[in-house]
């Protein structure tokens, strides 16, 4: 296909290297340097999409991330699709692959076109209030409804190829923009030493010296952007990033840049790159030099494809050499809008006319026209376009001198596009993002950035200077002002000498008035992107939404992926009119994080697949893998559940490994308790305070059980802690409770005892615990050990250096099954040694490896609670039944103590943990089902309580639960119901948790 | 000394902390945080170019040492024991041939010395050391990662929020820091050349990782 409105000459791209792409399936041409944008307009697709409510085809309006309309879906595979992507910043590759998001089934010929026209008037303002609130169960037919008409674009279905990084960066100076102010800055910054970022969201640095004609010290700008450039790259403290949009600006100076990296390349990047990086920057000062946005005005049908902003037309032509049609009528209320027709007709193309608001213009670029003879008509305005699918003509008409109202009639011209300059809108996004309020100024018709308490400078278009000698200038003094910040001493840097037009007083104007009121008039286009109108926001005031922020979501303004940059500031003016109010009375909604719509891929960097999340593992975790474990998640630990043997069910495997341990011996990975080593002399008398039972009794060479408890009393966490030394304990905690604990106890060592001398240290990596447990630990163990293992010199709850498997290794008989049992703690570098003598030698007891469902069965068995299963942060000792764990001897006192006897925790018929023996031996109650005393009940039942443990246990031959009922202490032998979802009702008789050798004479041997 | 079982009462009231030498005989080999990895095949067998080098110094005497920093007899313990004073100085460290002291926090260090050495190190500071202190062995809970090459701090920018800019980096500092979802104490011990020690368990993560975010630079395994 040929590329019609391809200039011969001139432009950025390259000729030499042409470029194929296809858009709605069809294929077309462009050149190395071209956006998807000035490809299609190159080639004359006028059509880009379908609007959001009415359905009314669409054009490319704008040149950067303003633009609207063209919201494309990109992609040549199912796995690389990517939605939202605006064609004005897509650089063309060879081989892309596009396509409309709106319009079902083409943009061109659609049927929504006509159904659009009913859906308008199903679709008034405030449409989500009014329609979408009642009834809430129809929004999931709505939201459909909406998507399908809509059309916003998609996600894959398959898995994204690409990589993603996050990278950290820190730097002196951030300098937003690599326009002329950014560039003065960046150079000035440089040359003074400072640390330099900067990072542009296009593919070139050089701003809008890219778009004009303009020269700097009498040569093309282009000369001098390169040679600034040039001069960066020898700096090793300056990174440039181009094709890097910052979008976020956070607190304390952090700062996100969205890099595309490969994204101009092709579909998919190359191996072993990442697609996109999301740097996450910390910068001493930041520099804004992030320009300005042209507005648009609004007037009757002014979205129709061929509608354009001024500059916009301009940059298509100087930039691309892409006229984006054959016939030019601009509007304009500024000196800037003019350069659009002057590069129109300097591109040989009819200008049919320029239409000024004002009464005159009489700065340099209309003067400029007028000495080319191009048709000026002033006073007067565009007031409605013709045309639906491209601009046939337009409708001019003089105005009132404060633009309120048409006074002539109306002259039709036959055009194919319309540019329109209504000013520009500083963009102050980033600088809002931090919570700063932009203030109006009047001068320059636009908010600027209002006071801030970050260390933020601002240069050039964004203060609404759009000279650029003035941009320049600034952009120098915000980098010697942040050179002098950071201690720096100040640059040389020789500003090149910029060409100044000039100019001359523009007019304050939005909203182009139509011989028809407001409402009656054509639509007149605010937000393109949400089909918001001026008429729309008339309703919505007159409806009396007087606050800004009301309109903007009573109307939709703003809501759209372009976050409404180029319709925001007219439709503050149009509501500002319509409330009869100024505009800084009126006010303004502000911009949050992202400025553009960034990827999940660069937010999640490579924090996805095995990389998510760390998994933890004990030393002995390979030989759990190679022996068949399944895995349980305890925290990020990854702890065996249960080892299955052949085709054995879950149950099945559970059965044989609880049975293994009551016959004979088993062995368990208790590796990821947490250990914290506490050492000082004050070691004992801070275990009294954090423990609820006491500890000053305790010998060298013993252990003992305790609970933790938090101020209000409740159970958090427990364990064994052994006494080492004197001065020297080793706490264990639970698994997942390990990093909780060790902060609890410096957090009340450094608050509230400093004058205690103890220290924590975790050691809970540094230790390999293997326990073995059943009436033939002792024999196994005595056979990797010298050590007289006998009852009379290792007791039970003693702990005894000796050598295991030729490793030295603290055991201690401690048991959580209530069998003999023995932990063996050695250096983690040597577990995995131990673990496979113990099965060498465990061979002819039927050494078990079990997993963490066989522990839990075998406490239950035993009544030992789970800190987290059975205590949900609502239970005190006394609830658990386990007053024996608590002392109130302590001389000085211990967390938990005041909490526990509040009058609530001290009243009767609080829920107790109990024993359950269900009525079924078969039947296993379900964890978390509610018990009733009254199962034929009128619902909502009366409850007394619920199970936190349940178990099938092979050793006993039936069910086995725990649970909390009202009073259940005192409530021994009664009986309680459990109704469960499926209408069936299990019986249970109360009793003692202890279902097994009640007296502890197992563990005893 | 060192047998808990077979101490006096006395000898037990004056350690008043249990010491043991927690490493076997020669026969008996230690398997490092990433035995499994294997790197030494990986050594052989991988690239021998690439901008990013990784070398695990495995099984060394991890001791950290809480005490107090204006006890001037306790910082002359440790001069006597390692033959080098502690680095008092925040994110520094200090080194003595096989010996070296990262500063963690005000009133902690890391010391690693050679393995075997580990045990009696530890003697020597219950000797030598009064007051309150402690002294714990951390030997079987980390490992050492020691990373270099041209790209080293391009690659440490995607594990850690840390400005690593030799301005603010230089040789010898040292912080205790987030790695990725992970943590990791990180020394500069060369222009580009930084020494890691995270947690056994999470070892394998931070291997992971680091064959990932490294993949852009090649990554070579030395041995």
């Amino acid at each position: 296909m040929t590329q019609q409105n391809r200039l011969q000459s001139g432009g950025r791209i390259d000729r030499s290297k042409p470029l194929t792409f296809t858009y709605n399936g069809k294929q077309f041409s462009g050149f190395q340097g071209d956006t998807l944008a000035s490809a299609m307009l190159a080639n004359g697709i006028d059509v880009v999409g379908r609007s959001f409510k009415y359905s009314r085809p669409r054009g490319i309006v704008a040149c950067g991330a303003e633009e609207p309309n063209a919201v494309l879906q990109l992609g040549a595979t199912e796995a690389t699709q990517v939605p939202n992507v605006r064609a004005t910043q897509q650089e063309l590759f060879n081989g892309l692959v596009s396509a409309s998001t709106n319009g079902w089934p083409s943009v061109d010929n659609d049927v929504m076109g006509l159904m659009g026209k009913v859906g308008g008037s199903m679709m008034p303002p405030g449409f989500y209030y009014k329609t979408f609130m009642f009834p809430q169960s129809l929004w999931d037919t709505y939201e459909s409804m909406i998507r399908k008409a809509a059309g916003l674009g998609r996600s894959p279905l398959e898995s994204d190829p690409d990589t993603y990084d996050n990278v950290n960066q820190h730097c002196d100076v951030m300098i937003v923009g690599a326009g002329p102010a950014g560039l003065a800055a960046a150079l000035t910054a440089a040359r003074g030493g400072a640390r330099v970022i900067i990072a542009d969201e296009q593919n070139e640095f050089g701003g809008s010296l890219l778009n004009t004609k303009e020269t700097l010290d009498g040569k093309p700008a282009a000369e001098w952007v390169n040679a600034v450039v040039a001069e960066l790259a020898t700096f090793e403290d300056v990174m440039m990033l181009p094709r890097s949009t910052v979008n976020g600006y956070h607190d304390h100076n952090f700062v996100t840049i969205h890099e595309r990296c490969t994204d101009h390349l092709a579909d998919i990047a190359p191996v072993n790159q990442a697609r996109q990086k999301l740097h996450r920057v910390r910068a001493k000062w930041v520099v804004l030099a992030t320009g300005a946005h042209e507005r648009p005005l609004v007037f009757s049908n002014n979205d129709v494809p061929g509608c354009m902003v001024s500059n916009a037309v301009s940059t298509y032509i100087n930039r691309y050499g892409v006229v984006p049609g054959n016939e030019l009528v601009l509007m304009t209320t500024n000196d800037y809008g003019y350069q659009a027709a002057l590069d129109w007709d300097d591109a040989g193309r009819k200008v049919v006319a320029i239409v000024d608001t004002r009464a005159s213009g009489c700065g340099a670029r209309a003067e400029e026209a007028r000495k080319r003879g191009l048709n000026i008509i002033t006073g007067s305005a565009v007031i409605e376009v013709q045309g639906s699918k491209r601009v046939s003509g337009v409708s001019v008409a003089a105005i009132s001198a404060d633009g309120g109202k048409v006074i002539g009639s109306v002259t039709k011209l036959k055009t194919d596009t319309v540019a329109s300059s209504g000013g520009w809108s500083p963009v102050i996004h980033l600088s809002s993002h931090t919570g700063s309020r932009p203030t109006w100024d009047d001068k320059i018709v636009g908010f600027v950035p209002g006071p801030t308490v970050q260390k933020q400078l601002t240069a050039g278009g964004i203060n609404g200077q759009y000279d650029t000698a003035v941009a320049l200038k600034q952009g120098f003094d915000a980098g010697q002002k942040a050179l002098t910040e950071t201690g720096l001493s100040a640059a040389e840097v020789v500003l090149p000498k910029a060409e100044t037009l000039k100019s001359d007083t523009p007019m304050t104007l939005f909203h182009i008035p139509h011989i028809k009121p407001t409402s009656a008039a054509p639509k007149q286009f605010v937000d393109y992107q949400t089909d918001v109108t001026a008429a729309g926001i008339e309703v919505a005031c007159r409806e009396g939404y007087e606050s800004i922020e009301h309109v903007k979501r009573y109307t939709a303004m703003g809501f759209g992926t372009d976050q409404g940059k180029l319709g925001n500031i007219n439709g503050m003016a149009v509501a500002a009119k319509a409330l009869n109010k100024t505009i800084p009375e009126t006010g303004t909604t502000i911009f949050r994080p992202n400025y553009t719509p960034i990827s999940f891929g660069a937010i999640a960097g490579r924090n996805c697949g095995s990389l998510f999340d760390p998994e933890r593992y004990s030393a002995m975790h390979k030989w759990h893998v190679e022996h068949g474990a399944k895995f349980e998640d305890v925290g990020q630990w990854k702890r065996p559940w249960y080892f299955p043997q052949g085709n054995e069910t879950m149950q099945e495997s559970l059965d044989r490994e609880c049975l293994a341990v009551r016959d004979s011996v088993g062995i368990l990975d208790a590796s990821t308790l947490g250990k914290i080593d506490v050492q000082g002399k004050d070691a004992r008398e801070f275990l009294g305070r954090v423990y609820s039972n006491a500890w000053a009794k305790l010998a060298v060479g013993k252990c003992r059980y305790g609970l933790m408890c938090g101020e209000d009393g409740m159970v958090f966490d427990d364990g064994v802690s052994a006494c080492l030394g004197d001065n020297h304990f080793v706490m264990t905690t639970t698994t997942g409770g390990a990093a909780r604990v060790l902060e609890w106890l410096e957090i009340y060592h450094q608050t509230e005892w400093p004058e205690l001398e103890v220290y924590f240290n975790t050691v809970t990596d540094h230790w390999s615990t293997l326990t073995i447990s059943g009436p033939n630990s002792r024999k196994l163990l005595s056979e990797l050990t010298d050590y007289d293992l006998s009852n009379d010199n290792f007791k039970f709850m003693d702990w005894k250096q000796m050598k295991v498997a030729g490793v030295p290794a603290r055991v201690f008989r401690i048991s959580f099954t209530g069998e003999l049992s023995f932990e063996i703690n050695v250096q983690a570098n040597y577990g995995t040694h131990v673990w496979e003598k113990l099965f060498e030698a465990g061979k002819k007891y039927n050494l078990t490896p079990y997993g963490t469902e066989t522990m839990h069965i075998l406490r239950a068995e035993k009544g030992f609670i789970i800190a987290g299963q059975d205590t949900d942060g609502s239970v005190h000792p006394y609830d658990l039944g386990m007053g024996w764990c608590v002392s109130n001897q302590k001389p000085f006192s211990y967390i938990g103590k005041r909490g526990m006897n509040r009058e609530d925790c001290v009243r009767p018929n609080r829920k107790q943990l109990v024993g359950l023996k269900t009525k079924d031996p078969k039947a296993v109650i379900p964890e978390g089902a509610q018990a009733v005393l009254d199962p034929k009940a009128p619902i909502p039942m009366p409850m007394e309580g619920h199970v936190t443990s349940s178990y099938w246990s092979a050793n006993l031959g039936h069910s086995i639960a725990m649970g909390f009922i009202k009073g259940g202490l005192d409530k021994m032998g009664e009986t309680v119901f459990y109704p469960l979802a499926d209408g069936t009702v299990i019986e249970a008789e109360i009793c003692s948790p202890i279902f097994l050798d009640p007296k502890g004479e197992r563990q005893n041997v | 000394m060192s047998d808990l079982n077979v101490m006096t009462p006395a000898e037990i009231a004056a350690t008043k902390a249990a010491v043991m030498d927690q490493v076997p005989g020669p026969e008996i080999q230690g398997q490092s945080p990433l035995h499994h990895a294997d790197l030494e095949s990986l050594a052989k067998q991988g690239p021998k170019t690439g901008g990013v080098h990784l070398r695990e110094h495995k099984l060394l005497g991890h001791l950290t040492l809480r005490c107090n920093p204006e006890n001037a007899d306790q910082l002359a313990a440790v001069e006597r024991v390692l033959g080098v004073a502690l680095p008092l100085q925040p994110l520094t460290s200090a080194e003595n041939g096989d010996y070296s002291i990262r500063w963690m926090s005000p009133d902690e260090w890391l010391i690693l010395v050679p393995g075997l050495e580990a045990f009696d190190i530890e003697s020597k500071f219950r000797d030598e050391m009064g007051g309150h202190y402690s002294l714990v062995n951390s030997s079987g809970g980390s490992t050492v990662l020691e990373l270099s090459g041209t790209d080293v701090v391009e690659l440490l920018k995607k594990c850690i929020p840390i400005d690593l800019h030799s301005k603010h980096f230089p040789v010898g500092k040292v912080v205790s820091t987030v790695f990725s979802k992970s943590t990791a104490i990180v020394r500069r011990t060369g222009e580009q050349r930084f020494e890691l020690i995270i947690r056994r368990s999470f070892a394998d993560y931070i291997w992971l990782w680091l064959q990932d975010a490294s993949r852009e630079f090649g990554l070579v395994i030395e041995a």
